[in-house]
């Protein structure tokens, strides 16, 4: 599903060139849970951020799916991205305007999918979280594990094929972590959702089934892990 | 989506009503001050636009020579219509006319005076003025019949149908009423109560009927076929008068009915604009108030984009291309530009009526012009779209990663783009505030020259009827000062603040036969001077008998200093043919424009051809009251069929300064609000300024500085984008003021005190809204800024 060849990610700075990415090689089939180790500034984020689309690798090949990202004008690799990919962030950023179902339709919206199907969808993804009952609550009035909930819903409602998650239980208390990485676990089981995420947590790593670990920008270790 | 923005844009707007009170309340300020400008621009241009074929219509212009200029006035001869309608080519219709006239018209007891106009049947085939009854083909024929308006047949018959009926002109003529028309809209040039037949005037005024080509008394109309024939009847027109009296140096030209209220300056023979360049400056003004209130919709608006930022990375990375963000942005600024001009509209409809009677004209907001509509909907797209395309582009602009990641955004450009919106505000702030002074400046000169005689206490009272008489004037005069309400009583042929009445025919020794040189023709009673406090400059004044005295003229000192006479008094001079003598020379004193020089002026006794007015100096140790009511029962005795017309000489003085003390009360006005507007820019920068260097401060704080530091820290920058604008503004102002005060021939000298005042005013301003944000800021407890860090 996703193949990475020799992606580098510097910045040029003065003539110094500081890397963040330096040689990463990998590849990551479609149905897997993969966790993203590594200490703090290791460049794991960018990686994840590279795989989303939202950055550019100033080196090397991104395929997604068969498709060379790194040659695709943007307008193809938005349509790529809103069909395939769903976010989910460490500090949940929902927008704060609009509602638990606003938030929620936001990327239908943008993926241009007929009313009803929008409300079918909504209700559908709502009735599996149970939240049906918070639908008109803004994001301020719930807690952070709710918030996440809704962001983990959001990023479901347009059914990406991989969810690309940066560490999405940091702000969490353990109890609500472990409901989360459940859910994820149970998605990438249940509806085969590959899933992408970064982690501190030597925990939160265990529900998935692969883990790569970065250090100064280079993978030190790609291990199998059996849940 | 379209629906989700809407009601995300209205959450917006009221989760940050402070900041969509300022943006909605300025950009409502903006847009209702160029709306009431737009009307009154729009009102000026409908002018003489009511008439069907006013494109076609043209009015006479002679331009005669004199004094070594041309002058142009719309008063030609009247035998001019019939020449036209008979040589020129393409004319289709070419009609006579008077000017409105003061006529009393009665009915029974019910005695009105009246504004009339005398003229041929072809006059209402070029204005075609809407009847509502009587027959539009019969009309004007009968000599002895009239046309009322369809209020002034209201207060002529009540409710009654007037027509057929019959009413008296002067107490003489019995006229049959054959049909009423529609009242002559306020923005026509020409506005009257009734319309007569021409030959009734030819009937009351024999002097009237003969033909005479040098005699310029009437207005001629002239109504093309097509205006393809228009140049080759303008230049058949031309030489119209030569070709029937000799040496006659007057020329014709066809000046458009449609220009002739905003284009009346003629320079050479040429129109040369007129009050259409006041109206360019209010445009002007209009587009730029509003453009000042978008700026400030830019700034307020990016300002909040950290609130903003997030929102957009979010949306971003959920799929958002940054098309659609732009889209959303601005339809946030169309929403909050609709909002704004509900309001404003509020705004205009509550004005209105107060700058009707500001201005002393009648504005309303005509709801069934469609045009009306679409400008409105027009200016509102056209606002919501300037203001909304920096903040979109802007806003839209931010990188997803970076936002997310809580990067603080970078914002150099952005504040520097808002800097130098914000010194384009006040540039123009500022080159309004020296406009505006320099236009009181200006006024307060002209206003304080001395105008060569004392206007207080002095009142006019127009002779009418009876009155006409001289022993009964001479009569009246003794009455008057015997009353003891005034102290002072003589005659005037003209009214003393009106121009007109000028003749070339005037001739001395010594005078250049080429030369052609106008005289202010005037007759003045006895007493004149003392009367109007004027001097006696040289010389002796006219007989109190004048009957002993017809030979004798007198004359101002601009008229002496024209003819270049070395010994003035004893001249022999020719007027109007007849040789006199100039017994005296008067102090010039201002009649005409009081920004002009005063003119050559030549005086006869008024008993030879009549006078206009008495004019009565009021007693100072009366009751004003009482002293006018005495001087109203005198003359209401002495000619009981006409209301008294009185006016007191200052008021009616006043009305030459309409036009600029009309550009002062706008600039001061509509500057004010380009001001106010301004600040609240300057406001939201400051609160933004003061959020970003939150950080700053509360270091700056720990470290010891004391807000009176961080105060002048946070309005140094402020006070240096003023101090540039100031400096930008300063040569602009200088060459727009100095071109509008070269139209004057007395006019302030251009001083350091305007730019003194922009300076001040603008600096003081800026500090005191500036303070008013980051006061907050500087006094807040540093540990609050510093805990999120």
């Amino acid at each position: 599903m996703i193949e990475l060849k020799n992606i580098e990610k510097y910045y040029a700075n003065k003539g110094v060139k500081s890397y963040i990415l330096r040689h990463v090689t990998t590849s990551i089939k479609q149905g897997e849970f993969v966790s993203i180790m590594g200490p703090s500034g290791a460049g794991k984020s960018t990686l994840l951020n590279i795989l989303g689309m939202l950055e550019e690798p100033t080196y090397g090949e991104y395929h997604f799916m068969g498709e060379d990202v790194t040659a695709m004008k943007e307008r193809q690799r938005i349509e790529l991205y809103r069909n395939h990919i769903g976010f989910v962030f460490q500090a949940y950023h929902l927008i704060d305007e609009m509602t638990v179902a606003e938030n929620i339709e936001a990327p239908l919206l943008y993926k241009k999918i007929p009313g009803a199907e929008r409300k079918s969808r909504i209700a559908d993804v709502l009735d599996r979280f149970n939240m049906v009952a918070k639908k008109d609550l803004f994001p301020n009035q719930l807690s952070g594990g709710q918030q996440q909930l809704v962001g983990i819903a959001r990023a479901l409602v347009a059914q990406p094929s991989i969810i690309l998650a940066d560490e999405p239980t940091g702000n969490l208390q353990s109890a609500q972590a472990e409901q989360i990485m459940d859910l994820f676990k149970k998605l990438n089981q249940e509806e085969n959702i590959t899933i992408l995420q970064v982690t501190h947590s030597e925990k939160n790593a265990q529900y998935g089934n692969r883990i790569l670990t970065i250090e100064d920008g280079v993978i030190k270790e790609d291990v199998s892990v059996n849940g | 989506m379209f629906k989700l923005n809407l009601k995300i844009a209205l959450r917006n707007l009221w989760k940050n009503k402070g900041f969509s009170l300022i943006n909605i309340g300025g950009l409502a300020i903006g847009l209702a001050s160029c709306m009431v400008l737009l009307i009154y621009v729009a009102y000026e241009w409908s002018y003489d636009k009511q008439f069907t074929n006013n494109d076609k219509t043209y009015i006479v212009y002679q331009n005669a020579p004199a004094n070594g200029k041309i002058f142009s006035w719309a008063w030609t001869p009247n035998v001019m219509a019939k020449e036209v309608q008979e040589k020129i080519p393409g004319v289709k219709y070419a009609s006579h006319s008077t000017y409105p006239r003061a006529k009393l018209i009665t009915v029974g007891e019910n005695k009105l005076s009246s504004k009339a106009v005398f003229a041929d049947q072809a006059y209402l085939k070029i204005l075609d003025y809407k009847f509502i009854k009587g027959n539009e083909t019969q009309v004007l024929k009968n000599v002895n019949s009239i046309i009322l308006t369809k209020s002034f047949a209201q207060k002529l018959f009540g409710n009654e149908d007037p027509i057929n009926k019959t009413v008296k002109l002067e107490n003489q003529e019995v006229l049959n009423v054959e049909a009423v028309i529609e009242d002559i809209p306020n923005n026509s040039s020409i506005i009257f109560d009734c319309i007569m037949p021409w030959a009734l005037f030819e009937k009351t005024e024999t002097w009237a009927k003969e033909g005479n080509w040098g005699n310029n008394m009437c207005l001629t109309f002239v109504q093309l076929q097509d205006n393809k024939f228009f140049a080759a009847a303008n230049a058949s027109m031309l030489g119209i008068y030569k070709r029937n009296q000799k040496d006659n140096l007057a020329e014709a030209i066809l000046h458009p009915l449609t220009k002739w209220h905003l284009y009346s300056d003629f320079e050479n023979g040429k129109s040369v604009g007129g009050k259409i360049d006041q109206l360019k400056i209010f445009l002007l003004l209009a587009f730029c108030i509003l453009l000042i209130a978008c700026v400030n919709f830019m700034n307020l608006s990016t300002a909040r984009s950290e609130g903003r930022a997030k929102e957009v990375g979010v949306r971003k990375a959920i799929g958002s291309s940054r098309k659609s963000l732009i889209s959303q942005f601005f339809l946030e600024s169309i929403l909050i530009t609709f909002i704004s001009t509900v309001l404003a509209f509020i705004l205009v409809e509550i004005s209105l009526p107060y700058f009707n009677n500001l201005l002393n004209i009648k504005l309303v907001i005509d709801y069934n012009n469609s045009g009306f509509w679409i400008t409105l909907f027009a200016l509102m797209i056209f606002t919501g779209f300037i203001a909304g395309s920096y903040p979109a582009l802007y806003l839209s602009s931010f990188e997803p990663i970076k936002v997310l990641k809580g990067f603080k955004i970078k914002t150099d450009s952005s504040v520097s783009v808002r800097k130098v919106l914000v010194v384009g505000q006040f540039v123009f702030a500022a080159c309004l505030i020296i406009c505006t002074a320099v236009i009181y400046q200006q006024l307060n000169y002209v206003k304080n020259k001395p105008i060569g005689y004392d206007q207080s206490n002095l009142v006019q009272i127009a002779i009418q009827g009876k009155m006409a008489d001289n022993k009964k004037l001479e009569l009246l005069k003794t009455q008057l000062l015997a009353s003891g309400a005034t102290t002072k009583v003589t005659f005037f042929s003209n009214d003393i603040t009106e121009s007109g009445n000028n003749t070339t025919d005037v001739e001395w020794e010594g005078k250049n036969p080429n030369d052609v040189i106008s005289f202010n023709n005037r007759g003045i009673g006895s007493d004149f001077i003392k009367t109007i406090g004027t001097e006696l400059v040289a010389g002796r004044e006219f007989l109190i008998n004048a009957a002993n005295d017809t030979n004798s003229v007198m004359l101002n000192e601009a008229a002496v200093k024209m003819m270049k006479l070395k010994n003035p008094v004893g001249a022999k001079i020719r007027h109007w043919g007849n040789e006199r003598i100039n017994v005296g020379v008067i102090k010039d004193f201002v009649v005409e424009s009081a920004y002009q020089k005063v003119a050559p002026m030549i005086f006869f006794p008024s008993s030879t051809w009549g006078s206009n007015m008495i004019i009565a100096r009021l007693n100072p140790n009366q009751n004003i009251s009482s002293s006018l009511e005495k001087i109203d029962a005198l003359v209401k005795e002495m000619e009981p069929n006409y209301p008294v017309n009185r006016k007191f000489v200052n008021e009616s003085f006043e009305a030459k300064f309409q036009d600029e003390k009309l550009l002062g009360t706008l600039s001061n006005w509509f500057g004010g609000f380009a001001i106010f507007i301004s600040c609240l820019g300057l406001l939201g920068l400051a609160l933004f300024m003061a959020e970003q260097r939150k950080k700053e401060i509360s270091i700056r704080k720990v470290l010891g500085a004391s807000t009176g530091n961080i105060l002048t820290l946070l309005n140094k920058d402020f006070i240096k984008l003023v101090a540039i604008a100031n400096i930008i503004a300063f040569p602009l102002a200088y060459i727009i003021i100095n071109k509008w005060l070269s139209a004057f021939e007395y006019r302030v000298p251009i001083s350091f005190l305007p730019f003194a005042l922009a300076i001040i005013i603008s600096v003081i301003i800026a500090v005191l809204t500036v303070s008013i944000q980051s006061i907050k800021v500087a006094k807040a407890n540093p540990i609050d800024a510093l805990k999120y860090e």
